[in-house]
């Protein structure tokens, strides 16, 4: 275990070079040295310095979960299986124009639209596809332009490189939408607020995406490349369980691959994550397993409260109770994820006192390594 | 720089070695001169080529020294006397063409081949010894041990080379070449060239007499009985001579720079009466006789010469076939490791190796003296880099390539070449450079590396160029890739300049050597015709560059070209002003802070930009930033700015 902040030669020789990279962007847009490129992470030049944000910030460097809980939910982290909740519903965006181009209910889309419209942000930071099918972030200042972002293509991206290019005096009041390793280093920046870039407190409604693992942009690419045509895809699905299946809408067919082929394309480092509803947000949201067109949505915060509350009474969201037999369901699946991090991070280390990048309790990590965990699953 | 065909015969000149040599070329009547540059070689012809139209010479700045030499040849074939100019590696590209003329002989004038060494490598990528060459291709050599026989040897060597039908070589180095003398003119002829190329070496022969080097045999026996004759000339050369006592303690036999040293090493140790110094000029064939005749006065003999140990090496194989009643001589030098046999010649290394030899205590100066030496400039002298210029488009275009192969993340790695952006070894081309050879081997060795797929090489290679290497040496190379389905990626730097020697004309450029419009060659169009795929940018827009490279390294098949296209710096700023106001807005510059830490002054490095660690920000050089406007675009806070000029 290490607490060190270190510097970038650091960051590649501990995380990147040892596929261990989120692609989170936490370490790239602030500073020249670093950049996103088709997937992977680089390095153009080495900029000597022994300490740097983009170590300190990595989701995969020393994580202090108590830390971040506080910071975020004022309590030290538990270690439940969903994280911290106010309140867990099912809902979906009321306008039938969001829901057909959302990926399940569109609810992300509808809150984003709301906040902005509302003045409750300025500007919203999530992630749409280039030509070659390759996510990035970008800001979007209207409902039109969020629309633009809605949809998943289930690759890793770097959310965070649209934050960190924002103007270091910006006023914007922002929104973004995060994976869970997205949302574990923006906590990090929270809790350790970076001197040179845009000011953290700017940062007011994180929403979080359920998420089991994300693929790798280069080898998935060339899937797509040898497989189905890139510029033809609409749409990328994975249906619920139990149908493991990975879909690609190509025009109004849809082409479809077993999903364990798909799996082959992940990311590596996704086997160490232990958060899968993104718990350091102000609201996370999923699928609804069984219930098409709909979202599981986690109401974590204050923020969180008031913004689907808000959408609530102005019918921008749709909201029902979430059948109490999902709810177990997405316990055990988020149990079984927690599990399965902390003992692969053991397999990897070869030690029970080495968990990599995790600070956690002694008595969680007990309670997780001794968890049995059933056949590989998810998504 | 002196008028080298001034008309004042008897008057004493400053000139340089090259202008000496040039002034020696029209002393002896030359029409027609060719050359490619390359130091320490270039000012000969550039000499030549500003009294070329007055004189009524022809003078042209070849596409490579083999061209050069073979236009060369043709002259002399044609009956007019011919100068053809290079360094040292030119020599060793025309080694094929020398092989066969001393066989065929030459025409009714002359051709010499000005030779340009260069000890120690000062501009190059080696410090081969030419005089070898001589040897082993039977050509005699010449080498002017100071000024005025660099002039004066022209014309001796034309004679030669008339008088046995030979071509002729003259060896210069570096410090004969470059450095300033004096010297006493003589008088340059008027001559109305006439040339004809004669088929038939008798009006009523049946059959033409082609000037060829069959039967070779035949001929190499006849070139031998030439060089027997020369080296009879040689014996009474004026070139070579003696100073010293009758029976000297030690001998010196010298050539070339050597013979300055070895005056200076005696005059020092005031060894006028105990050393004698045989001073060589024609260097093959070497004089046999005369240098017996020295040997028989000296049991002692050592060896001053410039690199190899040329003259050692044959003078001691010499004396292997001597009368066992000749005398015995002890011989020193590089054999013994009194002189390195790497490295130039100092008037030190030569005064070490006699004091060595002989004996002698010598001081010349106390040994805290090179400390004081270097103490001297401290504080007042810069930390200077070895870099490109501020504004070159090279450091642009290598910033360009550095991203993009960093992007691109496979390892890959620019195969170099021989230019100003030679330097990009180091930090002026951010260490992007990592195979050094000679003019064209970058693109050669591009085209192995990219057929090295099959035993799983997967690195991009990229072979940069500049303008003049790609017109010189890189087309074969272009079309062998092209043809083989070889992947490597060409960058052309094109800065529209024979840079490093001089800025010389090249097939690219408006002008001929003679100041005359010259018909362009233009560079896309070969690479096109030659089927490569060829993008053009500018340098100075980094993003598109970088774009571009990137778009080429991961097409991943086949030879194709970037052409990268902007005006050396040094050629624009004689023609225009300064595009931009440069300012740095020091409330923006992040300085050593996370989110920069210096990227413009520790990475980029152009020397227009000034680390001011008191203040922790950087500055813009006034004096010396040419506001090419690229480290605004580098700069990550947009702290740099470029307002254009109007």
């Amino acid at each position: 275990m290490v607490t060190k902040t270190k510097g970038i030669g650091d960051l590649f020789k501990e995380i990147i070079d040892k596929g261990l990279c989120t692609v989170c962007g936490a370490c790239v847009g602030d500073c020249p040295y670093v950049v996103f490129y088709r997937g992977k992470i680089r390095m153009l030049d080495f900029c000597n310095r022994t300490e740097g944000h983009c170590y300190e910030y990595c989701p995969r460097t020393f994580t202090d979960l108590d830390a971040i809980s506080n910071k975020i939910h004022g309590t030290s982290y538990t270690g439940d299986e969903i994280g911290t909740v106010k309140e867990v519903l099912m809902a979906r965006a009321g306008d039938s124009k969001t829901r057909a181009k959302a990926q399940y209910g569109g609810t992300v889309s509808a809150l984003l639209s709301l906040a902005l419209d509302n003045g409750v942000i300025d500007a919203a930071i999530l992630s749409k596809n280039t030509d070659d099918k390759l996510p990035s972030g970008f800001v979007a200042r209207s409902s039109a332009q969020v629309l633009e972002g809605a949809g998943s293509n289930y690759m890793a991206y770097p959310a965070l490189e649209a934050l960190n290019g924002m103007p270091r005096d910006s006023k914007d009041r922002l929104g973004i939408v995060v994976t869970p390793c997205q949302a574990i280093a923006l906590a990090k920046m929270k809790v350790s607020p970076p001197s040179q870039r845009v000011s953290m407190e700017n940062v007011r409604l994180s929403i979080g995406l359920f998420c089991t693992w994300a693929l790798a942009y280069d080898r998935f690419f060339e899937f797509i490349k040898n497989n189905v045509s890139p510029a033809k895809i609409k749409k990328f699905d994975i249906p619920p369980p139990p149908a493991n299946r990975f879909d690609f809408y190509i025009g109004k067919e849809v082409e479809s691959f077993p999903l364990d082929e798909i799996r082959n394309y992940r990311m590596s480092t996704c086997a160490y994550c232990l958060d899968m509803t993104a718990e350091f947000t102000d609201i996370s949201v999923g699928s609804v397993e069984g219930i098409e067109g709909w979202n599981t949505v986690i109401v974590r915060t204050q923020q969180g409260m008031d913004i689907v509350e808000e959408a609530k009474k102005k019918g921008v969201l749709e909201i029902k109770e979430l059948p109490a037999q999902n709810l177990v369901h997405l316990k055990d699946a988020a149990l079984i994820k927690k599990a399965r991090a902390v003992q692969a991070i053991v397999e990897r280390t070869g030690d029970k006192n080495d968990l990599m990048y995790l600070g956690i309790s002694d008595n969680l990590k007990g309670k997780l390594l001794s968890h049995r965990v059933t056949a590989q699953g998810g998504h | 720089m002196p008028n080298i065909d001034m008309d004042a015969p008897g008057s004493n000149q400053l000139f340089i070695g090259n202008e000496a040599m040039a002034r020696g070329a029209l002393e002896a009547g030359i029409g027609f001169a060719s050359a490619y540059p390359g130091t320490p070689s270039s000012e000969i012809l550039g000499s030549l080529s500003e009294v070329a139209k007055k004189r009524d010479i022809y003078v042209e700045w070849s596409v490579n020294e083999k061209v050069a030499i073979e236009a060369g040849a043709a002259a002399s074939f044609a009956g007019v006397r011919a100068l053809v100019a290079m360094k040292m590696n030119g020599l060793n590209t025309v080694i094929d063409f020398l092989s066969t003329i001393t066989l065929s002989g030459i025409g009714k004038k002359g051709i010499v081949v000005m030779v340009g060494d260069d000890p120690s490598a000062h501009s190059s990528s080696n410090e081969t010894d030419s005089r070898p060459v001589s040897k082993w291709l039977d050509i005699p050599l010449v080498e002017p041990g100071d000024f005025q026989e660099a002039k004066d040897m022209m014309p001796f060597l034309y004679g030669i080379s008339e008088e046995f039908g030979t071509i002729s070589i003259m060896r210069s180095v570096t410090r004969i070449a470059h450095a300033r003398g004096n010297i006493k003119l003589g008088e340059i002829p008027k001559i109305a060239h006439k040339a004809r190329f004669e088929q038939y070496l008798d009006p009523a022969a049946p059959m033409p007499t082609p000037i060829m080097c069959v039967p070779s045999s035949f001929r190499h026996m006849f070139q031998h009985m030439r060089m027997d004759k020369v080296r009879e000339k040689f014996e009474s050369c004026s070139f070579n001579r003696y100073v010293g006592p009758d029976k000297p303690d030690l001998l010196i036999i010298t050539a070339g720079s050597g013979w300055l040293y070895s005056q200076d090493a005696v005059n020092a140790l005031k060894a006028e009466n105990r050393i004698g110094i045989l001073k060589l000029g024609t260097l093959w064939p070497l004089p046999e006789k005369l240098i017996k005749t020295h040997l028989s006065k000296a049991d002692k003999v050592i060896f001053i010469e410039e690199t190899d140990p040329f003259l050692e090496g044959v003078i001691m194989e010499y004396t292997a076939g001597f009368s066992p009643e000749s005398k015995r001589n002890l011989f020193y030098g590089k054999h013994t490791r009194h002189l390195n046999s790497f490295g130039e010649l100092t008037p030190d290394a030569v005064i070490k190796a006699i004091t060595s030899v002989l004996d002698i205590k010598y001081a010349p100066r106390d040994a805290e003296y090179m400390k004081k030496v270097e103490a001297v400039p401290q504080g007042h002298v810069m930390d200077r880099l070895l870099t490109f210029c501020p504004g070159c488009p090279h450091r642009a275009s290598f910033w360009a390539i550095k991203n993009a192969l960093a992007m691109d993340g496979r390892n890959g790695f620019v195969t170099g070449d021989i230019g100003c952006y030679t330097m990009a070894l180091g930090p002026a081309g951010f260490f992007q450079t990592r195979t050094h050879q000679c003019m064209g081997a970058g693109a050669g060795l591009a085209n192995g590396f990219g057929q090295l797929s099959r035993f799983g090489f997967n690195q991009p290679v990229v072979s940069v160029v500049g303008d003049s290497t790609f017109y010189h040496s890189i087309i074969p190379a272009l079309v062998n890739g092209v043809h083989n389905h070889s992947n490597f990626t060409l960058v052309i730097l094109d800065n529209g300049a024979t840079a490093m020697t001089g800025f010389q004309p090249h097939p690219g450029t408006e002008l001929t050597a003679m100041g005359e419009p010259a018909a362009q060659i233009s560079m896309e169009n070969i690479c096109r015709a030659i089927g490569a795929r060829v993008e053009i940018c500018d340098p100075f827009d980094l993003k598109d560059t970088t774009r571009t490279i990137l778009d080429l390294v991961e097409q991943d098949q086949g030879a194709r070209v970037a052409i990268m296209r902007r005006t050396c710096e040094l050629v624009r700023q004689k023609k225009e002003k300064k595009p931009y106001k440069m300012q740095i807005d020091p409330d923006k510059c992040l300085g050593e802070d996370c989110g920069c830490n210096r990227l413009c002054t520790r990475v980029f490095r152009c020397p227009g930009l000034i680390w001011d660690a008191a203040a922790g920000k950087t500055r813009i050089d006034e004096v010396i930033c040419t506001a090419c406007g690229v480290c605004a675009d580098i700069c990550p806070e947009g702290a740099i700015t470029k307002e254009a000029i109007a």
